[in-house]
């Protein structure tokens, strides 16, 4: 028996749904057109959503429970979805009130329009790592519904997310059971900073091949910071921020720690070993090296069948369908990465 | 006419806790530290990329701590490689951070001399 579960999906939220959550001031902030921080502006010629993502009736697939579960979930036998908000680029605002307000107006607007949808929906409750504070209130609001399966962030930020600001958010996350996960596309927004350790890219393409940057320096903050040291029930999901980098970064991290362990001496075993028991990654966008055996090699070099899960970044135009990826994968890795883990980590149930 | 395999390599008093000296023994660079009274001889080479181990930083370092906390210790019994920072504790022998250990040698004091020795499987 085989199932799939998405961990990764976004959906299209009303702005009237909003205002229908948000307290004032910021109902008639965000009524007068103003929602927080822009992007960098760089253009993607294919749009962000995929064109193609419409009802026969020419609606948008993701605008609505019933579609989303009849286009996607029906579609491609999904048992289940994770919904990833991407109002979470909002955590970049530098105002931090209104960015904890907007995050907890989207998760009501999920919590009542979609999880009482459809059975196959479970969904990443925002916070904005704007004031920690904040966010662990919302996490311990809102963590213990049963739909609500993981915190979401956006993996801009001003510091790597292993620093003693964020504690807080993982010390909530951690006692209500709950993942703590990142999603690109932020990088440049707010108070994020330059969008790579190289300053600003030239274009959509450059900035966006440059998104496993963000993802390395935070996976080594957190390590490096002890964050799973002082949170030994936490773990933290790297959404579509690519795989094959994961490997080498590993091994430098172990080679680094047999040098300067004294610096970080709350690393009592390798800090590779570590990153492994704690951090996971979805698929989505799979590199696709022209010899398929050097990703199955990528894939022996880590622990796959427990650290990767499958995702599809519905409907935007870098997706990755179920059945593409399945011919990609190795045929042992096929259940762990397709529902297993993901089945174990959302404590989906399985028939 | 000496045991076989055991060397002089110094007068004890050359040798006061907490000092260290590099000896030539046979063709071999050998490092003796005197580790609170007892002394230690080690072969001169780090196991890692056979670097002059024995003249790295000799001193104490950071014992496992929480996340933020520093705590010192272990004090003259570790020597860092002054090639890649690899830490041996020199009592044990063994790598704070790695399988492969120092190598070292027996050493005994007579007459107020030190000898190591060399012979073919002597193992400290």
């Amino acid at each position: 028996m085989g199932m799939i579960v998405d961990t990764d999906v976004h959906c299209g939220v009303s702005k009237q749904r909003m205002l229908d959550f948000l307290p004032e001031p910021w109902r008639t902030r965000v009524a007068d057109g103003s929602d927080g921080p822009g992007h960098l502006g760089y253009w993607n010629p294919n749009g962000v959503n995929r064109r193609d993502a419409v009802t026969p009736d020419g609606r948008r697939i993701e605008g609505d429970p019933q579609t989303l579960a009849q286009y996607h979930f029906d579609h491609y036998n999904i048992d289940f979805g994770i919904l990833n908000a991407g109002g979470v680029h909002v955590g970049l605002s530098p105002e931090p009130d209104f960015a904890a307000a907007y995050c907890s107006a989207m998760n009501d607007v999920y919590v009542n329009d979609w999880l009482t949808a459809d059975e196959r929906f479970r969904y990443s409750m925002i916070v904005s790592p704007a004031d920690p504070a904040l966010a662990a209130d919302e996490i311990h609001r809102l963590g213990d519904h049963p739909g609500v399966v993981q915190v979401l962030m956006p993996s801009g930020a001003q510091y790597g997310y292993g620093h003693r600001f964020y504690h807080p958010i993982y010390e909530a996350a951690e006692t209500r059971g709950l993942p703590v996960a990142i999603h690109p596309g932020s990088e440049g927004r707010g108070v994020s900073g330059a969008p790579s350790s190289a300053g600003y890219p030239g274009s959509y393409f450059e900035w966006h091949s440059n998104l496993v940057g963000s993802y390395i320096a935070h996976m080594i903050s957190l390590v490096a910071e002890g964050v799973f040291i002082k949170y030994p029930g936490l773990k933290f999901v790297l959404i579509e921020g690519g795989v094959s980098w994961l490997p080498p970064v590993l091994w430098r991290l172990d080679k680094n720690w047999k040098s300067l362990r004294m610096t970080v001496p709350w690393l009592e075993r390798p800090p590779g070993e570590i990153a492994c028991e704690h951090i996971l990654l979805t698929t989505q966008p799979i590199e696709e090296p022209d010899n398929i055996a050097h990703l199955h090699a990528m894939l022996g070099m880590f622990p796959a069948d427990r650290m990767l899960m499958f995702s599809t970044d519905f409907p935007h135009w870098d997706g990755d369908t179920p059945d593409f990826a399945l011919r990609l994968l190795p045929a042992d890795l096929r259940d762990a990465v397709m529902w297993e883990t993901a089945c174990r980590l959302y404590r989906l149930p399985v028939p | 006419m000496p045991e076989r395999g055991l060397y002089a390599v110094a007068p004890l008093d050359e040798l006061p806790p907490g000092s260290r000296k590099i000896v030539d023994v046979d063709g071999r660079s050998i490092g003796l530290f005197n580790v609170q009274g007892r002394i230690i001889a080690v072969l001169n080479v780090c196991p890692h990329e056979l670097a002059p181990v024995c003249l790295g930083r000799w001193s104490g370092t950071t014992t496992p701590a929480p996340p933020g906390q520093f705590h010192w210790g272990r004090e003259g019994e570790i020597l860092r490689c002054p090639w890649h920072g690899w830490e041996f504790d020199l009592p044990s022998g063994d790598c704070l951070t790695d399988r492969r250990r120092l190598r070292r040698f027996p050493t005994r004091v007579a007459d107020g001399q030190v000898f190591v020795d060399l012979s073919p499987g002597a193992r400290a």
